[in-house]
């Protein structure tokens, strides 16, 4: 369960070595105990060059990678998993544990107890669970906050001394690093007998608890007989938990109204003490009916000091909330295109903002539009091949709206047009961008009066919901558009 | 000597970093150790810097201190820092603790002689513990911190060497119930308890009493004997599942007391019970100690564990459904009933596809679905399967779309191949089979790989979800035929993926391979090839051009080879012709590398296509395969041209090879008009078309002529060769021996055998028999004839009376003119060319015979005298 190193290598494409080792840490007493247990296949740790140039090389992230190269691309050599082995010196390094995430890769090296040949399954090796987490701690970190590249180096030069904390011997102790900065509102316990690994100290002031429900929406609609529209919600509830005292307790309810949807597919916090098996055994894969569980949902639970996630949820609500087709006619060098839009009459018309954006791919520039919306305005980016309707806060009275127009294109360019595996040919999309306040899609909703809080002094309690659209998609009905599983279930 | 500057101490370590093996080799490499210990040391340093230093020497302590003994100097060096440390706040003590320990463990140091072990660790236990270890040491409020950090150092020094703390672990358990820390300390326990249960049961021992008292051995703490044999073989705290199997970790031997196992229990209730107190990671690393350590253990039942497991099948954080998993691995049934596997299952599976949990999650959690540990598998281990338990419901929830990432579009897809496999004997009366679904899924995977402008990954994924396909679902015709069709026509889309089609045919089977070839062949043909493409139709059908629709094949070549202009195209051109000529060939093929031979502008082109028309006139068919298959020659060389050149030298080219045969020279054969060497010859290993050629030296005899065996092989006895001689002058020589022949495998090979002796007695030939009555005066003439110009002699053969007849008839009985047995005989000895030998051999004397020689040719005389000698010494 040990990691033999970790590493943070940045990607630069077009420079000479392709990347560069931003962060690394080894092991060697790991390192150690790997050469005995992996006996004669033992392959060492590299050094930072030659893992830079073999990792970049796996990832297929060096700059020759325009033709085929066997070695990567052979049709046989199918990787599953984020788990890699790096050819070094004519030897495999194996397990390397790796991803990219937001201009970052991310990898690790876990130590496996036994000979690596035959290589025992990923399954059995507590390693591969240990070294994603790590990385996952390290990428949260890095991405807390950190937009600008003088602050990402500000947090890469805070990192040697939290792993030294959260990591210093290659077993990991937390994956959550921002337990281990200081923070002004906490203050360390003389007594630190029954005060949690994962809690730095204890909180020092107001009383407070502040619950906000997201939810994201997404669906993919083709107006089509054969084809059935799919949607579905996914809800994050976020807490964050001002209490004083080494170990508070606190219930949060989550509650419908009668016509809510029932929450669905319930991952919980670590930090949740019990679960009624209504919530463990909901779930969207078996068929639903009509005894599915509908709450109220009790999360009893001791907080950590940070934000964090109380729960994730999905939710198969009735109805989409925003109902639309997409119908293009090709003529010629033109595309006659329609589209229209209907608010679901349960939905909540006040948007903080609503947009559709119809983006053309794989071909040039536009060069002409005319165009009829009945209500809103349009936006053309002509370079981008992109057309912006906004639709604005409020649906009109009837709820429907629509689109009309013919667009020309110019000839394609070569590399500034976009390009999309998907959209070929006629098939395209109008994406819905938007967001309403104070507002679920599921009804999901927590009450302040249900919150208990077993803890000294009546805290405050604040709760915020929203829903936003995540992949919300309308396919053009006249042409192939891709499918999912679900939708061919009529 | 002051300190080395900030920056001086940051340009050095980065350049250290960069590559630690050129800094080490380098000239500042040597003194690097030193200089970082002193500057420890230096009250003048920064304390950043020596951060910074520490970490380094946390890093790579084998290449700073690369032997044990300067291991243990710098691990003594560091814990003297550690003591002279001012009595205030201090960044530095904990770094200090971990660098120590890891230089203990990887100098290989830790052990009772070590006087660094020996200071360390009653300091580890001391701060662990919580007790006062001394002023000099720092405050008390700077001690506590360092409690944690400690036990870190015992778990680490334990995992080097289980065992170690196998006295302490009743310590351990009351610090625990007591005021410590309860992660570290939860750990630290759960490892040395589990260690010690492996070293007791391995020693057949019971738990003496560790559990419950402080101390318990007179030898204080450590245990160096328990971790001497355990440091012989290291312990896998999380032991992979089918190791395990083989009772590598069974503890079933363990013999522990009612007392014993009650004490054993109520430990790990009291890790359990505080374990939700401990980080998620820290948990899933209790769980899965904790699981192995007890798996098998008599009276420690794994209902212990399920109190736990409600709490954990509800989260979807990785490492603790991981373990959940290693416990279902551990105990099976006796944990999980089927319910519950199939409620892990269905949690799984759920989590798989959570939209809020990222991407390497769930790839990895698809992993886990195919090596579910189920109660009662059915397949074969280590095979990926789906469990039987996750339905064609389940299964449904987890298929592939086009929207995945390539991974998971993959690990989905392989998900939906295994249902389709088992489909198969289900029922087809679905409105939506899973095969439609999966032909329908490889449609849209080959159109956006057949677009234009599209990336490289894209068709890479196409074309490995189509191996994957094929490999899983080889005996269904229906799927494999549209994916052949489908195939065929991205191809005719976009030919530049012919480096793809390429690899793909070379990895799929026969049964899919065999029609995709016929199905491409015909896509290229059909089409004339003139257009951009031709060199990825070239490249194509130099894959697949085979025996049938030759002519087809050949009117395309044709009508391609004018637009053959450059050399690229002419190579790529004759590559496929190269391909006809190793199946097929006939008259179409002979005709057209003929115009190539005249036509092709490239002199190289030309040549080679004149090569190819001379190889296939010229040979047949199985020697024509041989010549343009793999080089035996050169079987690793990357270049093809090379490669093909090599080939063609190692086929039509004589190798020069160690002779598979044993040629000997057999019984004399005085008979004929020429002296003819009788040769015994055996083959080690089956030749064809041998030939021998004889030389001799010196141009004694007249040249040999060589002679041919058409075939031999070993074990089967050969018939003998006969060599006739033809001497110029009477005189013994040495053969030269070459041998030519052809292996099995085709290739011509040429060996050179050892020498071969023709003696002097060799050459004997005998004089036409004399008629009856006149021998006497017949040998009288030819004695008489010999002098003057010859010469004479008379040697003395000791010899018993009797062994004159012997030797005669042994060795001189064709050329006997005259005999009187037992006591005369008179010899004559044909040489060719025109020599004579004449022996008259007298009555035996008590104590040999005496012979006189006579020959007309002065030379033979002293052969002859040698020869004589010669046979008396082997009789």
């Amino acid at each position: 369960m040990a990691l033999r190193g970790v590493w943070l290598v940045r990607p630069e494409p077009g420079t000479a070595l392709c990347g560069s080792v931003r962060f690394s840490r080894r092991y060697p007493t790991v390192e150690k105990r790997a050469k005995i247990f992996n006996g004669v296949s033992y392959v060492p740790v590299p050094e930072d060059g030659p893992f830079l140039k073999a990792l970049l090389f796996e990832l297929r992230l060096l700059d020759d990678d325009k033709d085929f190269v066997k070695r990567c691309d052979s049709c046989s050599r199918i990787n599953k998993t984020s788990v890699y082995a790096l050819a070094i010196g004519g030897e495999e390094l194996w397990p390397v544990v790796a991803f990219l995430k937001n201009g970052m890769i991310y990898a690790s090296v876990p130590l496996v107890e036994q000979t690596l040949s035959p290589r025992p399954p990923l399954v059995s090796l507590s390693g591969i669970s240990q070294g994603l987490q790590l990385l996952f701690g390290i990428q949260d970190f890095l991405s807390l906050g950190q937009k600008s590249d003088s602050e990402l180096n500000t947090k890469l030069s805070q990192l040697p001394d939290l792993l030294l904390q959260a990591c210093p011997f290659g077993t990991l102790l937390d994956a959550n690093l921002q337990n281990f900065l200081d923070n002004i509102n906490v203050a360390s316990v003389t007594q630190p007998q029954k005060l949690p690994a994962w809690k730095a100290g204890t909180y020092k002031g107001k009383p407070q608890v502040s619950i906000s429900i997201t939810e994201k929406v997404k669906s993919m609609q083709y107006d089509k007989q054969d084809v059935a529209d799919t949607w579905q919600v996914v809800g994050a509830v976020t807490c964050k938990c001002d209490l004083e005292g080494i170990m508070p307790n606190v219930t949060i309810s989550l509650s419908l109204p009668t016509n809510g949807s029932p929450l669905q597919d319930i991952l919980v916090h670590p930090c949740v003490t019990s679960l009624d098996s209504a919530i463990l055994t909901s779930n969207s894969i078996d068929v639903m009916d009509d005894s599915a569980f509908s709450g109220p949902y009790k999360f009893p639970f001791s907080p950590p000091l940070e934000s964090f996630n109380l729960c994730y949820y999905t939710s198969q609500v009735p109805v989409p909330p925003i109902l639309g087709f997409y119908q293009i006619k090709e003529e010629d060098i033109q595309l006659k295109i329609a589209v229209n839009l209907k608010l679901h009459e349960s939905v909540k018309n006040n948007f903080e903002f609503c947009e559709a954006h119809i983006p053309f791919y794989n071909r040039g520039p536009i060069t002409h539009l005319e165009y009829k919306v009945s209500f809103g305005q349009l936006e053309i980016f002509r370079e981008k091949g992109l057309l912006i309707w906004i639709i604005g806060q409020k649906f009109p009275k009837s709820m429907e709206i629509n689109l009309s127009g013919t667009v020309t294109f110019g000839a394609k360019g070569h590399d500034k047009q976009p390009f999309d595996q998907i959209c070929i040919g006629g098939t395209a999309y109008v994406k819905l961008h938007f967001r309403i306040l104070d507002y679920t899609l599921t009804g999901c909703y927590a009450d302040q009066h249900s919150v208990q809080v077993f803890a000294s002094g009546k805290p405050k309690i604040s709760t915020h919901r929203k829903l936003i659209s995540s992949d919300y998609y309308i396919w053009n009905s006249k042409a192939p558009a891709p499918i999912t599983y679900g939708s061919l279930l009529l | 000597m002051g300190p080395l500057s900030r920056e001086t101490w940051a340009h050095r370590l980065a350049a250290f970093r960069a590559s630690p093996s050129a800094f080490m080799a380098g000239a500042d490499g040597e003194n690097l150790g030193r200089d970082l210990l002193s500057d420890l040391r230096n009250e003048k340093q920064s304390e950043q810097t020596k951060v910074s230093l520490l970490a380094l020497s946390l890093e790579y302590p084998a290449e700073l201190w690369p032997n044990a003994p300067a291991a243990e100097a710098a691990a003594t060096s560091l814990l003297d820092t550690l003591v002279l440390l001012p009595p205030r706040p201090s960044a530095l003590r904990k770094p200090l603790l971990l660098a120590a320990t890891t230089l203990l463990v990887t100098g290989g140091v830790l052990g009772p002689t070590s006087e660094a072990s020996c200071r360390l660790l009653p300091l580890l236990l001391g701060l662990a513990s919580g007790r006062d270890v001394g002023q000099g040491f720092g405050p008390i409020s700077e001690q506590r911190p360092l409690r944690a950090t400690a036990c870190e150092c015992l778990r680490e020094l334990e995992s080097c060497k289980p065992g170690l703390l196998g006295c302490s672990l009743g310590l351990l358990r009351r610090l625990l119930g007591q005021e410590g820390p309860v992660q570290p300390l939860s750990l630290l326990l759960a490892l040395s308890l589990r260690d010690t249960l492996v070293a007791q049961s391995r020693s057949r021992a019971g738990l003496q009493g560790l559990l419950v008292s402080e101390i318990s051995t007179g030898s204080g703490p450590w245990d160096w004997t328990l971790a001497e044999e355990g440091g012989a073989h290291l312990l896998p705290q999380a032991p992979s599942w089918p190791a395990t199997e083989e009772g590598e970790c069974g503890l079933a031997v363990l013999e522990l007391t009612p007392e014993e196992a009650r004490e054993l229990r109520a430990v790990v209730a009291q890790l359990l019970d505080t374990s939700y107190l401990l980080t998620p990671v820290a948990q899933a690393q209790l769980l899965w100690l904790l699981g192995w350590a007890l798996r098998g253990l008599r009276g420690q039942p794994p209902a212990l564990f399920k109190p736990q497991l409600v709490r954990l099948l509800g989260t979807g954080q990785l490492t603790l459904l991981h373990a959940v998993l290693a416990l279902k691995a551990a105990f099976g049934e006796a944990l999980f009933t089927a319910q519950d596997e199939a409620l892990l299952l269905r949690r799984l599976a759920l989590a798989a596809q959570h939209p809020s949990l990222p991407l390497p999650t769930h790839l990895f959690y698809l992993h886990c679905l195919l090596h579910f540990p189920e109660n009662w598998p059915l397949g074969p281990e280590g095979e990926e399967a789906a469990p039987l338990l996750l339905g064609p419901q389940l299964c449904r929830s987890l298929m592939p779309s086009l929207l995945h990432e390539p991974m998971a579009l993959l690990a989905h897809l392989h998900l939906l191949c295994l249902l389709c496999a088992e489909e198969e004997e289900m029922d087809q009366g679905q409105l939506q089979s899973p095969q439609q679904y999966l032909e329908e899924l490889l449609a849209g995977m080959r159109q956006r790989a057949a677009l234009d402008s599209s990336p490289q990954t894209l068709a890479t994924v196409c074309f490995q979800a189509s191996y994957l396909v094929a490999s899983c679902l080889p005996g269904q015709t229906k799927v494999l035929t549209s994916l052949i069709h489908g195939l065929a026509q991205l191809y005719q889309a976009r030919p530049m993926l012919a480096p793809h089609f390429v690899d793909f045919l070379d990895q799929v089977g026969p049964e899919l391979g065999e029609p995709l070839k016929r199905a491409l062949q015909q896509e290229v043909v059909s089409k004339p090839g003139r257009n951009e493409a031709l060199c990825w139709h070239l490249q194509m059908l130099a894959k697949v051009a085979e025996g049938d629709a030759q002519s087809a094949t050949l009117s395309f070549l044709q009508d391609a080879a004018a637009y053959c202009t450059d050399w690229s195209l002419q190579q790529a051109l004759l590559r496929v012709c190269r391909a006809l000529l190793q199946t097929s060939g006939g008259r179409g093929l002979a005709s057209l590398l003929q115009v190539l031979a005249r036509q092709l502008e490239d002199p190289d082109g030309r040549d080679h296509a004149r090569l190819y028309y001379i190889l296939l006139t010229h040979l047949a068919g199985p020697k024509l395969g041989v010549a343009l298959g793999p080089s035996v020659a050169a079987p690793a060389l990357a270049s093809s041209l090379v490669a093909e050149n090599q080939g063609f030298a190692a086929t039509l080219m004589v190798q020069e090879t160690p002779a598979p045969i044993r040629l000997g020279v057999g019984p004399r054969m005085a008979k004929g008009p020429l002296p003819v060497l009788q040769l015994h010859i055996e083959a080690l290993e089956p030749i064809y078309s041998l030939e021998l050629r004889f030389r001799v030296e010196g141009k004694i005899y007249a040249p040999l002529k060589a002679i041919h065996v058409p075939y031999l092989c070993p074990g089967r006895p050969a018939h003998p060769l006969f060599l006739p001689l033809q001497p110029r002058c009477p005189a013994p020589a040495k053969l030269e021996v070459q041998a030519l022949f052809s292996t099995p495998a085709g290739l011509t090979c040429h060996a050179p055998l050892p020498p071969l002796s023709v003696n002097f007695e060799d050459l004997f030939l005998p004089f036409p028999q004399p008629p009856n009555g006149a021998e006497w005066s017949f040998f009288e003439g030819l004695w008489d004839s010999c002098l003057p110009k010859g010469a004479e002699s008379r040697v003395w053969c000791p010899l018993e009376p009797q062994g004159l007849e012997t030797l005669v008839s042994r060795h001189l009985e064709p050329f006997v003119v005259v005999a009187q047995p037992p006591s005369s005989y008179h010899i004559a000895i044909r040489l060719l060319p025109t020599s004579m030998l004449l022996l008259q051999l007298e009555a035996a004397q008590i104590d040999g015979v005496p012979v006189a020689l006579r020959t007309d040719d002065w030379t033979v005389l002293p052969l002859a005298g040698d020869y004589l000698r010669r046979l008396v010494g082997t009789e």
